[in-house]
């Protein structure tokens, strides 16, 4: 027995990729850089979460664990204290202090980074001792735990030693193809967009639970070449299967497929605050939209069971407010989304003086979400049920960001996935009135705003009280849904396929950790 | 003739700019570069920053200047999307566009031109005409749809070859190839005939009609009257005379067949420039698209400029033209 | 200018009737009657270019008209009631509930459309071009050549793809959708002059130093009617073969074109868009979505293939 174990723990010393399973995954999108703290896209955070560590990680079930911090307390005056796990060390063997969190928050919230919205609460971070940090902020902020998952901790000393102490977004430095975390898993083989390769950490502190010896990603654009190099057994899974042969790769031999929801909820905008609609035929007609009867109207037109029937298979669930059930924060009293009415669409279009409806344009992006250009067709032919003539004008989401930022529009698609995970998250970017210098409503298009929103707002950031928290959220959740703000329709699904004995874990957020997959 | 090459190499080198120029204000309308580069969580100062730092915010007539500049000394900056420099991408991802493009070229005319010169000999027989028909479906559906296709029954239904990527590589110097190892040489089958069937058809039809014409020479059928074999009679001295006009066909086709590839390395997820192309655009990445762009027009003036000299060195009766023109 | 006035007067009187039995009586209509080939081609694609243009009157639905959808219809099977609706279809229904017989009606008459015109345009400005640069020589001649040189530098689809981009940044956003069919004609004809240009170009410089043409210059024939009276004439025989060919290029391209996201709009979906939406169903059992498609762009692109090369064979007196 003991012999045993010195043979497997040399095994594992020596890294060998000899024998042992080898794991092949593909997705559309290549993580475009390996530094953590360069992008803020899910891409880059969700395949360095492989890599890197953060003081607090989140568990299968999206809840907050420890990671490199064992345990956290608030601090009176406003702040976090955080116990730091001793014991750590980085892939090349340096130990993990207190001095890499500061590091790495230094990192993270520098002019330089992507991340350091963060950070926007925080006003200092003080070293303790080598395993205790502070977390100051500006005033209480009880979901800072729950907002720095993917704050993830680099070695100081390599980072200083190969020249990267800063991120780089427009440059090369030596931590855009290399990296140096406490992950389960270590960067082996790194050729942006053909072939990253991740082998086991043998120093990791955790108990590893898969049984990869050598894991490669390679990002395949074209779905339905993805979908042919599983079918083929030439990649172990594939993330995103595309919707509609999800159904069909079920019934494959060899081949299964994962279903779960994500936290993306797709809804359609409106402009909130334009004088006159765009795209109007008669040009210069009246902005009918800032007529709440006329966005209820078409709340009730759009036929939502009808496009997760078809166009979504089945694969999706409705969808009522700004987030799906799954987060924090969710208001479970306001779950029902106006049902289908298309009678009732045309009363209410009457009533606000538009019997004979009226046209105008419609922009979608048709490379963002799932099939976003094929729903936004649905929408256009169901909004023609009462008369409101949709011209669609679908394009690549390179052209849609400054489209929308430029007002070109007289409705939009737009899917929202809470960085935080909280209600609190599309409330701040989404509903509250746009304010560049407070960093408030940043994609609110539309310009929504009210008032009673707006003050709600900073109350909810700051409550530490859960259920006076989700009070106010349930309120303003309502408010939302009673203005018709936003139309949401749907919450996208999440759709993994891989071979038949792979076991895996989908986690909401579409992070695939690679720590919890067994190959059998 | 000096004179004459001095000229085309200048007005080869305008082509270049003004191919550039076109190039460069194209990249303003395939979008924002900026929405790629930040995240969901971006302020509008952010966004004005990067775009500053980028030097976004000047006129593209500077923005070219600058690339310019910076390409005369081999420097195509830095790119948006990988952060690296973009002359260490290409060189990275071009052996594979060239291996794959070297494969297809050289099925493209081992079996264009015998194909072309079995058609033209059976001018009528039945399996001749099944292959002018056959090749002209396989020119009658797009690219992608053969490609997709190809995937479909070789590597889904039968299982017989990789449905994607290169295989495995090897690296000899600076140079990653796939003709080493046996998944390598198996991953270029399919894209090989995908790209290549085009030029194939194209080749074989070019052949076919110079060797019918050929054919009806009078050399050739005095050749024939002096009880030369048919063998000798159609290769030794038919295909040898057609073959001019199909090296220079070929020689132009060759660029084409690295443009096209654009479809089949999206397709098969081939990791060459291509598809690092594609990506480019989808990501607003406009370094490397410019620099692509400037790659690839260099090299078709090369071959372009190369095939006018020779037709000057070859061709006196050309000479007169070329110093009326 | 006068001159060619003039000689227009005296050709114009010519029968118009028996033009077409000439044709049909001629060794070149004779050749024609006797290839089963060309025959069954040319039938081909009349009667697909007929039902195009006939759609709105022939397809059971407006696949354009939103109205008329109903998105419960989606993915019917060929001539399989619907689970939801009852309804029936012939070819069966794509994604949105659109009867795949009536979009193809349709998506062909774009697809042809978008051909036609993109090789009228580029079979216009290339000849022109061409007789310009073959007859007046010179700086003329240079300039031309080499902007057909920069043409030829860039493949088709990159020409393509940058005349799309470029002309989607200055339309109006509010005409994007119609304006995708002519930025789309625009540019594959501009990919294409080169060759109609090189041909001529060609067979211009050979015709212009033939005595003929010496002889019209000699009587004081001004270059505007020697090109088109005389040097035309005898270089449209290739310019036939290249434009039917170039036909089936055209249709080809504008798919191409779709694939990489820069065709016609899935609200108006040609052929090629058609079979773009479709490939993504090839693994999940709609086939229908993308066979029927595919089958039309086969059909239509070879026989207009088969066509030009049998009229490449006629046309070419050596041959026969």
């Amino acid at each position: 027995m003991l012999r045993l174990t010195l043979v497997s723990a040399l095994v594992c010393a020596l890294g060998t990729s000899a024998f042992g399973e080898t794991f092949r995954w593909a997705s559309t999108t290549d993580p475009q850089t390996m530094d953590p703290h360069a992008v803020n896209s899910a891409p880059v955070l969700g395949f360095l979460n492989n890599v890197y560590e953060g003081l607090v990680r989140r568990g299968k079930d999206m809840s907050v664990e420890p990671a490199l911090a064992t345990r956290w307390e608030p601090i009176d005056g406003g702040g976090w204290r955080f116990h730091l796990r001793q014991g750590v060390t980085f892939h090349d063997g340096s130990d993990f202090t207190a001095e890499d969190v500061l590091f790495s928050y230094l990192r993270a919230s520098s002019e330089a980074s992507d991340t350091a919205s963060w950070f926007a609460s925080v006003s200092e971070v003080v070293v303790v001792d080598d395993f205790t940090i502070d977390v100051i902020t500006s005033s209480p902020n009880p979901i800072f735990p729950d907002s720095i998952a993917n704050w993830m901790i680099m070695d100081s000393g390599w980072a200083a030693a190969n020249g990267a102490e800063l991120p780089a977004k427009d440059s090369e430095n030596h931590a855009t193809l290399n990296t140096n975390g406490t992950g389960a898993f270590m960067l082996t083989g790194r050729q942006p967009g053909l072939k990253t390769v991740l082998e086991p950490f043998g120093g990791w502190w955790g108990d590893a639970e898969h049984n990869i010896t050598l894991a490669k990603f390679t990002p395949i654009q074209n779905p339905a070449t993805a979908v042919a190099a599983l079918l083929s057994g030439d990649v172990e899974m594939i993330n995103p299967v595309p919707i509609q042969d999800a159904e069909r790769l079920s019934q494959s031999p060899g081949v299964k497929v994962f279903q779960g929801i994500e936290a993306r909820v797709i809804m359609l905008g409106f402009p909130h605050e334009a004088e006159v609609l765009k795209y109007a035929d008669d040009a210069g007609m009246p902005n009918p939209f800032t007529d709440v009867r006329v966005r209820e109207a078409v709340a009730k037109t759009v036929n939502v069971p009808a496009i997760l029937r078809t166009i979504m298979r089945g694969n999706a669930e409705p969808a009522s407010q700004l987030v799906s059930p799954a987060m924090r924060g969710y208001s479970v009293a306001l779950a029902a989304r106006p049902a289908h009415d298309v009678d009732g669409a045309k009363a209410l279009l009457a009533e606000a003086g538009l019997a004979d409806g009226f046209s105008f344009g419609l922009k979608c992006p048709n490379d963002r979400y799932l099939n976003d250009e094929a729903v936004c067709q649905a929408v256009v032919s169901m909004l023609a049920q009462i008369g409101l003539n949709a011209e669609l004008d679908a394009m690549p989401v390179r052209n849609y960001w400054p489209e929308l930022r430029n007002d070109n529009y007289d409705m939009y698609l737009l899917g929202w996935s809470p960085g935080t995970f909280d209600a609190e998250h599309p409330i701040r970017f989404l509903a509250a009135t746009p304010d560049a210098d407070k960093r408030l409503g940043s994609w609110n298009f539309g310009g929504f705003s009210n008032s009673r929103v707006d003050e709600l707002l900073p109350m909810i950031q700051s409550e530490v009280d859960y259920a006076k928290r989700q009070a106010m959220l349930d309120e303003s959740a309502k408010i939302i849904q009673d203005e018709h703000a936003y139309v949401p329709m749907y919450v996208q699904p999440l759709i993994w396929g891989a071979r038949e004995n792979i076991e895996l874990t989908q986690r909401p957020d579409n992070f695939f950790i690679l720590r919890w997959v067994t190959v059998n | 003739m000096l004179a004459y090459v001095i000229r085309r190499v200048f007005h080869s080198i305008v082509v270049l700019l003004a191919v550039g120029l076109v190039a460069f204000s194209m990249f303003r309308f395939v979008g924002d570069p900026i929405d790629n580069m930040l995240g969901q969580e971006r302020t509008q100062a952010d966004i004005d920053r990067l775009r500053t730092q980028l030097g976004l915010d000047q006129p593209f007539a500077i923005q070219y200047w600058k690339f310019l500049s910076g390409a005369a000394e081999g420097n195509f900056g830095v790119s948006y999307r990988q952060g690296r420099p973009v002359s260490d991408i290409i060189s990275e991802r071009a052996p594979a566009t060239l291996e794959l493009a070297a494969v297809s070229g050289l099925f493209a005319i081992l079996l264009g031109i015998g194909l072309g010169v079995f058609t033209a000999i059976r001018r009528n027989g039945i399996a001749s005409n099944l292959i002018m028909t056959l090749s002209l479906v396989g020119v009658s559906l797009p690219t992608f749809l053969i490609g997709i296709l190809l995937i479909y029954v070789f590597s889904v239904e039968l299982d017989m070859l990789p449905s994607f990527g290169r295989g495995e590589t090897v690296m000899v110097g600076y140079w990653s190839t796939g003709f080493l190892t046996k998944s390598g040489l198996v991953a270029l089958i399919l894209p090989a005939i995908t790209l290549g069937l085009y030029q194939m058809t194209l080749i074989m039809r070019l052949v076919r009609s110079e060797m019918l014409e050929v054919l009806r020479q009078d050399y050739i059928r005095f050749a024939r009257a002096r009880g030369l074999r048919e063998r000798v009679v159609n290769f030794r001295h038919a295909l040898k005379n057609t073959l001019v006009p199909v090296i220079t066909v070929t020689g132009l086709q060759l660029g084409s067949i690295i443009a096209f590839a654009i479809i089949t390395e999206t397709v098969f997820q081939w990791p060459g420039v291509g598809l690092l192309f594609i990506n480019a655009i989808h990501f607003v990445d406009i370094p490397v698209m410019a620099a692509y762009l400037m790659l690839i027009s260099v090299m078709f003036v090369t071959i372009n400029l190369v095939v006018d000299l020779l037709y000057f060195a070859i061709d006196p009766r050309l000479r007169v033209d070329g110093r009326s023109t | 200018m006068t001159d060619s006035a003039r000689q227009t007067q005296v050709t114009a009187p010519s029968s118009e009737p028996s033009r077409l039995k000439t044709v049909w009586e001629s060794d070149f209509g004779y050749a024609f009657r006797r290839s089963p080939v060309a025959l069954v081609s040319c039938l081909v694609v009349l009667f697909l270019v007929l039902s195009a243009v006939m759609a709105p009157w022939i397809a059971p639905h407006d696949p354009f008209n939103p109205v008329t959808l109903n998105l419960m219809n989606g993915f019917t099977p060929p001539s399989t009631p619907n689970a939801f609706t009852g309804d029936s279809f012939w070819l069966g229904t794509d994604d949105q509930g659109r009867d795949v017989f009536s979009t193809i009606l349709f998506g062909m008459r774009i697809s042809l459309f978008v051909g036609f015109s993109a090789v009228l345009f580029a079979m216009i400005l290339g000849v022109t071009l061409g007789l310009i640069a073959g007859y007046a020589g010179g700086w003329i001649e240079t300039l031309i050549m080499r902007v057909a040189d920069v043409q030829l530098t860039f493949p088709a689809i990159l020409v393509a793809m940058l005349i799309f981009g470029i002309a989607k940044g200055f339309t109006p956003v509010e005409y994007r959708d119609q304006m995708a069919i002519w930025v789309l004609i625009l540019a594959i004809g501009l990919s294409d002059w080169v060759q109609f240009a090189r041909v001529v170009r060609g067979a211009t410089l050979v015709e212009k130093n033939k005595e003929y043409v010496q002889a019209a210059r000699l009587i004081g024939r001004s270059g505007g009617a020697i090109m088109l009276r005389h040097i035309l004439p005898n270089v449209l025989s290739p310019v036939l073969v290249i434009a039917t060919i170039s036909l089936a290029l055209a249709i080809i391209a504008e798919a191409t074109l779709s694939f990489l996201g820069v065709g016609a709009p899935p609200t108006q979906p040609s052929l090629g868009t058609l079979i773009r939406i479709g490939q993504g169903f090839l693994f999940s059992g709609e086939w229908w979505i993308l066979l029927f498609p595919s089958v039309t762009l086969l059909s239509l692109a070879l026989s207009v293939n088969l066509l030009g090369d049998w009229l490449r064979d006629a046309l070419n007196p050596r041959l026969r």
